[in-house]
């Protein structure tokens, strides 16, 4: 019952933090709502008793990704002449609620057919950091690898992409 | 009881919210994010159906899917501030570099 309640909560502030993400003109207030989006999928995730899960997202999500978006969007200084003026905003979300009904009765349906199970915490070690650090090592030590290096390229790729342009961008300020 | 269409009604809706984003905004910063919201729709999708059938691979496919957006958050980002230094601007119908021609 309590379960039931928090699932509720939970599910109506991540989806209201997605509706405001779509529909706010500045770009600050859209990574807010997204951030209370990321926060309330993170407990989600722990009502789905993947506790590794609900701590990778605080961290990694909420933490280092949407800070960093924060502080790009902070250290651009975005004027209200910088923003792209969206006339025909409302009747294309309208649109694409169109378009996404079809997939989404598609896949609810789907859905629907399945043998229907208790999701309600577990008492076991299912989804600790010990299980998941083992499946992770022993079954997907190769999908880990090439991650680590994709991340390598990321690192680096950002690196030279910031790098590059400096002294064209002396120039450009004259 | 939470059945399972209940969590895939909101991850569905999460994921639909995010192709709207994409479709209908013409600010990078919310196309950006509205990527990051697909990603996180499937992602809960992935969790629920681990928990369904009690298996953990699908929890190490959210773990992977989590550090590609990792990575994908550290280009985008540079790809933004480069192109908001060039053209001091987030609209993305002026981000025409790619065409020839009417291009200055």
């Amino acid at each position: 019952m309590m379960a039931d309640i928090i699932f509720l909560a939970l599910s109506a502030f991540a989806i209201a933090g997605a509706i405001a993400m779509l529909i706010n003109k500045s770009p600050i207030y859209s990574a807010l709502g997204l951030l209370i989006t990321m926060l309330s999928i993170g407990g989600l995730f722990a009502l789905l008793s993947a506790s590794f899960l609900f701590m990778v997202q605080i961290i990694v999500y909420a933490g280092a990704i949407m800070t960093l978006i924060l502080f790009i969007l902070m250290f651009l200084n975005i004027k209200e002449e910088d923003l792209p003026n969206e006339p025909k905003k409302y009747p294309l979300i309208g649109l694409g609620l169109i378009l996404m009904i079809p997939l989404n009765v598609l896949v609810l349906k789907a859905i629907s057919n399945l043998p229907s199970k208790d999701l309600g915490i577990t008492n076991t070690d299912f989804g600790d950091i010990k299980p998941v650090g083992m499946a992770l090592y022993n079954n997907w030590l190769v999908s880990f690898e090439l991650i680590s290096i994709l991340l390598l390229v990321a690192l680096v790729g950002s690196i030279v992409l910031a790098k590059r342009r400096k002294p064209k961008e002396k120039r450009g300020e004259q | 009881m939470i059945s399972l269409t209940s969590y895939a009604f909101v991850s569905m809706i999460l994921f639909s919210i995010g192709v709207i984003g994409v479709i209908a905004r013409r600010n990078i910063f919310v196309i950006y994010m509205s990527i990051e919201l697909m990603l996180n729709g499937i992602t809960l999708f992935f969790v629920t159906f681990a928990r369904y059938h009690f298996n953990l691979d699908a929890q190490i496919i959210s773990i992977l899917v989590i550090a590609i957006a990792a990575a994908e958050a550290a280009i985008f980002l540079s790809v933004i501030i480069l192109l908001f230094r060039s053209k001091k601007s987030l609209d993305t119908d002026v981000f025409n570099t790619l065409t020839q021609g009417e291009n200055s």
